[in-house]
């Protein structure tokens, strides 16, 4: 074998054939004509849930909220970071995050009036808070000091029964019921600033629902429902942040008779 | 009885000193003693006996009581004053019409006819003191030369005006008792008696107590075709449907079919055909109008002008009108949820002034939502492309593209792009936010809407470093970017405002604005733009290459001083790009809109400094532009005073639509332009109509007394006419009656007769 031939051969092992030679150069015409998948501008452009670190147990969820984060960003056009940031409830950061989770497994220790104080505003100009009872309780537990601690921070605005109605429940998934890891409540409640709720209070932890393991496995049980009574709750967990997105959009008078219709 | 010749009048009168009421007493005395004789008298058996005695009782009482008022004549000189009788002869400009088939104009006819009663008048001068005064509206005296040689030409035409200011005359003091009125005219009142005589005007003739007779001159059958009214509102919203209805009369077009064309500017709008039925017809026609432009516009309404009309100019009439805006609509359209649609949501859904269409894109083919039956399980509808970007689309004032790019082939709006585009170069506005979708790596290139983008990118990936956008020179005197009251205030705080997360690379495309930019980062050797703004066509555009301005809504709030700047820059930007006519600098009114046919066109200009304080001793030009030859006609220069004012007038124009275009400049700096529009009206209510009221003549007499008349006529008829001649008493002298012998020697015989038969008949 001649060198030249010697060379050839060699080169010829490491050429690709024509056809994936082919296939590249469609490749790189399509990525050239076609747009590339969008990087926003960092974190600022993404929905990142924020967690608010209190002196109880604030962070028996951080894994729900991350697979909340994945979930949405698999199901709808939102760009999200699957993260869970915790911050100090007095944190100034805390107004780069418009979304923020607040979940109690058991007693929830009196906010600090710097911590009622930053939370109050950053509700009051445009922040959303889902508050979420781990425990379940009702009636005590973090059910108990989370009531009281929210009369401290919008006294005119108490807890109300969110309406099956509202728009929460149609924001992405048309819902008719707010199941969490538990049913143990029919409904959602809300703290409402003008028509918007500011806070929404759940007392079936629905962040129980959505957490996965290391493993990748859900991991807690789901009750009464079953794993249809999860899918209910991962929909329940992307309609609020929708709504956190979009407030009122799905309540425009131009989806009103689709979306009627389709409730039928 | 003694007469005298420097004395023509008598009269009997009493001459006795006493008062009426001793007269009264003591005649009631002699009645009641001749009737106490009498009553004595009754039991006289002889019928003739007590005949005899009563009557000479009875005669005897009238001597005496003639003795009691001692009668006497009074001889008087007396003189008679004559009452006044008015001659009206109606002066306006509607007399000119022509009134018979020789041409004579309707006050030629009435100065002949004048002049061949001239000999009957003369006798009526004998009893009433005659005098002719012309009403054009004012009274004021008249010949039949004048009459004859001069052409009315007064604006108005006010019947009612002129009957009173006759009869103030005779309250003032300065003429004689009126009698009557005889009122010459075409009854054509466009003031009080217009709409006939009821009500206050009915009462108001009737308080005249004087009779008026008029005499109606003019021909009915003149031919001509008028628009005699339009109606429409003096405002009208965009993009609201109004209607404008217009009268047009026809005398002698009976049977025949009239076009009639509404024009804006020369423009035409719409045009409709009427039937005349008969020879005299009022027909209303109405058009359905929806104006696209906000602004003050000129309209006008015309019909076709005919040989042997009567009067041309009443063939056409303009009006103005001013088209606002109700309420901003918005279509906002998002590539995908963020924070930043969030925040500006929140904004637009709270502001009363604006109406939000919005549509999201949630989901694109490739999310996978995890549903088995998406219809019945998603509350996701279609995306009407069609209906937004397309049918509906010119019903939008701003249309918002925030980070709305696609890569979904579905969602591809390239067959509306030129829609698009075109409806920005016709007057549409549009603003694009920046994120990854729009100018970012992921943007799709819109070739045909990208050319009314004040900024374009430029393919290099955003920057994602922390920045704080810097005011340009051009930023410190926008509006948009007035955050506060004040340059430097407005500068303090776009210093104060949080730092954003990064930027889109993009550079201004020629003539574009740049009103924010990057202190750090350049592009083409210049700043990189952050803000851009542009005019396109009659269209505006303004490009945000960020997608973070949620951060002077939310962010800015964590140290807890709370401000408005995002409010109010999102505010400004909308009310730039739909042209609110308060962010102008320079504000130009024509005053009034609409202008009677020989009077000036008065026009106001407004000017502001960029700060938008009042420019005090600018520099204004104004120009009046013909709409109908698109040529300057006149110009007009002046100052304004300490409050940025400035009024300017044009010598009147022709008839016809005007712009009236102004600019402004202090010293070396340019404050501005703006233009209004100005209706000149062709006609005045005087030659709009060119019918003889002979109902209102008549209605006029009939309420005041009089009789009515229609000229031609032969001789002076017998006018109703109040009171006699008031007679007046100068010298008198009294002639005693009762004093003479023979009255004495009647009453001595009397009462000696009757004392004698009573002696003889035994009752003495």
């Amino acid at each position: 074998m001649t060198r030249r031939r010697y060379i050839g051969a060699r080169m010829a092992r490491w050429m690709p054939s024509r056809r994936a030679a082919l296939a590249g150069l469609c490749g790189a015409v399509a990525s050239a004509v076609w747009p590339r998948t969008a990087r926003a501008f960092g974190d600022s452009s993404r929905f990142v849930p924020a967690v608010l670190q209190h002196r109880g147990k604030w962070d028996a969820r951080l894994s729900g909220l991350r697979r909340l984060a994945w979930e949405l960003g698999r199901r709808t056009s939102v760009e999200m970071v699957p993260d869970a940031r915790p911050l100090p409830i007095s944190s100034p950061k805390l107004f780069e995050y418009p979304f923020v989770y607040l979940g109690g497994d058991g007693g929830l220790p009196a906010l600090s009036e710097d911590e009622v104080e930053n939370l109050r505003r950053y509700l009051t100009f445009g922040g959303f808070m889902l508050v979420d009872a781990n425990d379940g309780s009702d009636g005590g537990g973090f059910d108990a000091d989370l009531r009281r601690e929210v009369q401290r921070l919008l006294p005119q605005s108490p807890l109300t029964p969110i309406p099956s109605e509202h728009v929460i429940f149609k924001s992405f998934f048309l819902l008719d019921s707010a199941p969490g890891r538990l049913l143990r409540k029919p409904q959602l409640e809300s703290c409402n600033l003008g028509k918007r709720a500011a806070v929404v209070y759940s007392q079936n932890d629905l962040a129980g629902a959505w957490s996965r393991d290391e493993s990748g496995e859900f991991e807690l049980e789901v009750t009464p429902g079953g794993e249809s009574q999860r899918e209910l709750a991962i929909r329940l967990g992307i309609n609020l942040c929708m709504y956190a997105l979009c407030l009122d959009y799905k309540d425009d008078a131009v989806h009103l008779p689709l979306i009627m219709n389709k409730r039928r | 009885m003694t007469s005298s010749s420097t004395y023509n009048a008598w009269k009997l009168v009493s001459l006795s000193p006493l008062p009426s009421w001793a007269l009264v007493a003591l005649g009631a005395g002699l009645v009641l003693g001749v009737a106490l004789a009498l009553l004595g008298l009754r039991k006289e058996p002889l019928p003739a006996r007590r005949a005899v005695l009563w009557t000479l009782r009875i005669l005897a009482g009238a001597a005496a009581l003639f003795f009691l008022l001692e009668p006497g004549i009074r001889n008087m000189q007396v003189a008679t004053v004559k009452n006044r009788v008015a001659i009206l002869v109606d002066r306006s400009a509607s007399m000119a019409f022509p009134a018979d088939s020789e041409g004579r104009s309707r006050a030629q006819v009435v100065a002949r006819y004048l002049e061949s009663v001239a000999p009957e008048l003369q006798a009526l001068s004998e009893r009433f003191s005659l005098e002719i005064d012309g009403f054009d509206p004012a009274l004021a005296p008249l010949s039949t030369q004048a009459l004859n040689a001069e052409p009315p030409r007064g604006g108005r035409t006010d019947l009612l005006s002129a009957l009173r200011a006759v009869k103030a005359q005779e309250q003032s003091g300065s003429q004689k008792r009126l009698s009557g009125i005889l009122l010459f005219s075409d009854g054509a009142d466009n003031a009080e008696l217009q709409q006939g005589v009821a009500g206050r005007a009915r009462a108001a003739l009737s308080d005249l107590e004087v009779p008026v007779s008029t005499f109606a001159v003019g021909r009915d059958a003149l031919r001509d075709l008028a628009v005699e009214a339009v109606k429409v509102d003096d405002f009208a919203f965009v993009r609201n449907m109004i209607t404008v209805e217009v009268e047009v009369r026809g005398r002698g077009f009976g049977g025949q079919t009239i076009p009639v064309v509404l024009r804006r500017e020369g423009q035409v709008v719409a045009s409709k055909s009427i039937q005349l039925k008969s020879a005299d017809d009022l027909q209303v026609v109405s058009f359905q109008l929806t104006p696209d432009q906000t602004g003050r516009f000129v309209y006008t309404v015309a019909v076709p002008v005919f040989p042997e009309e009567a009067v041309s100019e009443n063939n056409s009439r303009s009006f103005v009108l001013k088209v606002i805006r109700d309420r901003v609509r918005v279509l906002l359209v998002v590539g995908r949820p963020t924070w930043d649609e969030r925040f500006l949501r929140g904004l637009l859904r709270q502001d009363p002034n604006v109406d939000l269409i919005s549509f999201y894109i949630l989901r694109t083919m490739s999310d996978d939502p995890n549903v088995a039956n998406p219809d019945r399980e998603l509350s996701l509808i279609p995306f009407p492309m069609d209906e937004i970007f397309n049918t509906k689309l010119r019903t939008f004032d701003v249309v918002i593209f925030q980070n709305f790019g696609y890569t979904d082939p579905a969602l591809s709006i390239s067959q509306y792009e030129d829609n698009l585009e075109r409806y920005i170069h016709e007057g549409g506005a549009f603003l694009m936010i920046g994120g990854d979708r729009s100018f970012g790596e992921g943007r799709v290139s819109f070739p045909i809407l990208g050319r009314a983008f004040p900024l374009e990118a430029t393919g290099l990936p955003a920057s994602v470093e922390p920045f704080k956008p810097r005011l340009t020179p051009e930023g410190a005197r926008h509006p948009i970017t007035a955050v506060q009251s004040g340059a430097s205030a407005s500068e303090s705080s776009w210093s104060s405002m949080p730092e954003l997360p990064g930027m889109n690379f993009t550079r201004p495309r020629p003539g574009a604005t740049v009103l924010l930019d990057h202190p750090g980062l350049q592009v083409d050797g210049k700043p990189a733009p952050v803000l851009g703004v542009w005019e396109y066509g009659r269209g505006r555009a303004a490009a945000l290459t960020v997608d973070s301005s949620w951060y002077w809504a939310f962010t800015s709030h964590r140290q807890g001083s709370p401000t408005r700047h995002y409010d109010r820059f999102w505010g400004n930007a909308l009310r730039w790009l739909v042209r609110d006519p308060d962010l102008t600098t320079l504000k130009v009114t024509a005053d009034p809109p609409s202008v009677e046919p020989g009077k000036p066109v008065g026009v106001v200009v407004v000017a502001r400094m960029p700060d938008y304080q009042p420019a005090a001793d600018a520099e204004v030009k104004v120009d009046l532009l013909s709409v109908a030859t698109q040529k300057v006609i006149a110009t007009q220069v002046g100052t304004t005073g300490p409050d940025g004012m400035a009024r300017v007038e044009f010598p009147p124009p022709e008839p016809g639509p005007y712009r009236v275009i102004a600019s402004a400049r202090k010293g070396e700096r340019p404050l501005g332009e703006g233009e209004d529009a100005v209706a000149v009206r062709a006609v005045g209510p005087e030659l709009s109509d060119a019918s003889v009221h002979t109902d209102l003549m008549e209605r006029i007499a009939a309420v005041t007394g009089g009789k009515s008349y229609r000229l031609p006529l032969s001789g002076l008829p017998d006018v109703p006419l109040l009171d006699p001649p008031v007679v007046e008493v100068g010298r008198s002298k009294d002639q005693p009656l009762w004093d003479r012998w023979y009255y004495l020697l009647a009453l001595v015989a009397l009462l000696g007769a009757e004392w004698f038969l009573r002696r003889r008949f035994g009752y003495v």
